[in-house]
């Protein structure tokens, strides 16, 4: 029995020894379904959708779009920059009650006229202990096309009002830079007195 | 192979794109730190308080049209055009009071704060409690001036002056007393300092 068994094992386990027809029969039944290689058939209907990323499959134009987008985002960036420091500011100055507005065109060109007479305000100035300004040189620039290239063509009259109203707030300008680097200079002089380095030349 | 290809076709142009980005803002940053152009629009609410204003804004434009009518056979404005040309921009701002304490050090600070920007320079400082104080900076380009930046405080006064664009200093301080620009005597009233 033990022996019948120990055979039955070893056909059931490696195929040795004496064979069970229980076995052989059940060997032969389930033997149609084992494993046959053969190459897989994929059915010709059959549609296999491909579902990649999109940016992985578009990475490379998407990086080139990417880099065009930020070099026109920062000549954007620049180009306002610029334009922004071009933007007048408008601020008219009044001796009594100081104010900040824009000035209108008519403003503009009372104020020019004004401005025209340059002798008196001048001689105002001078008379002034301190740096006293006329408010006739205080016009604002008014709104002006900044892409009508001032070159060699013919002026409007308003431009030349323009001009002329802005040659006086340019020598006011001028007028106080001036004043403000004579005097630190002046001071600067005052702090570091020439005789000391004179002195020190002698003794040398 | 194909596909390592494309990965390193892939890792390229991402490569590039953030070079690109980095570029980019490189740029605008150092345009922005390269701007002789200080802002005092902060300032503007001062002009409330104060008994004068003087406000001057001319910029590259308005600065071309104005030397078209600065006469080149007048010796004394042949020299100012010489002296403005090339300028890209003057812009002042100076108020005065009736009363001390009319303006902060926060006003003060937010011109400073600019002016500390390594791109300008610190050249002029003269300070006394009694005056008040002149701050004279330079922007460089290169061998060349291209920017000048002078803040100046009193106690009763504040001005800031910034020119842009390539300024002769020494011909500037000489327009005092020249050119029909009168002699303002700024320090004619005040007590000389004694060092």
């Amino acid at each position: 029995m033990n022996s019948n068994l120990n055979s039955d094992a070893d056909y059931l386990w490696d195929k040795t020894g004496e064979p069970d027809p229980e076995i052989q029969q059940l060997e032969e039944i389930l033997g149609t379904l084992r494993y046959q290689p053969r190459p897989l058939e994929i059915p010709a209907g059959l549609h296999v959708d491909r579902q990649r990323s999109f940016f992985r499959s578009h990475a490379a134009p998407l990086a080139i779009a990417a880099t065009v987008a930020m070099l026109l985002l920062g000549l954007g960036l620049w180009l306002g920059l610029q334009r922004l420091q071009r933007s007048p500011q408008q601020i008219v100055k009044s001796p009594d009650t100081p104010q900040v507005r824009p000035v209108s065109p008519d403003e503009n060109q009372n104020a020019a006229t004004a401005a025209s007479s340059h002798q008196p305000e001048q001689k105002r100035i001078e008379e002034s202990p301190r740096h006293r300004v006329n408010p006739s040189l205080l016009v604002r620039n008014s709104k002006r096309d900044r892409n009508t290239a001032v070159k060699d063509q013919q002026l409007t009259a308003r431009q030349q009002q323009e001009a002329l109203a802005a040659r006086d707030q340019l020598m006011l300008a001028l007028r106080l830079t001036s004043a403000k680097l004579s005097l630190a200079q002046r001071k600067a002089q005052s702090t570091n007195p020439p005789d000391l380095i004179h002195n020190q030349h002698k003794i040398g | 192979m194909k596909l390592l290809s494309r990965t390193l076709l892939k890792i390229a142009s991402v490569k590039l794109a953030a070079l690109a980005v980095l570029l980019v803002l490189g740029a605008t940053t150092t345009a922005m730190a390269q701007n002789p152009r200080i802002e005092t629009s902060q300032l503007d609410g001062l002009a409330a308080k104060a008994s004068e204003t003087v406000d001057v804004n001319i910029d590259e434009s308005l600065m071309a049209l104005t030397t078209k009518f600065l006469s080149t056979k007048d010796d004394d404005e042949r020299k100012v055009k010489e002296l403005v040309s090339g300028l890209k921009g003057i812009y002042v701002k100076s108020f005065e009071f009736e009363s001390e304490g009319q303006y902060t050090n926060a006003d003060l600070e937010s011109i400073r704060s600019q002016l500390r920007n390594p791109a300008w320079s610190k050249i002029i400082t003269a300070r006394s409690k009694k005056d008040g104080s002149i701050e004279v900076y330079l922007m460089h380009t290169g061998a060349q001036i291209s920017g000048l930046a002078v803040l100046a405080t009193e106690l009763k006064e504040i001005t800031v002056i910034n020119i842009v664009g390539p300024v002769d200093l020494e011909k500037l301080t000489q327009l005092e007393g020249e050119f029909g620009i009168p002699e303002l005597g700024l320090e004619s009233s005040k007590p000389k300092r004694k060092n």
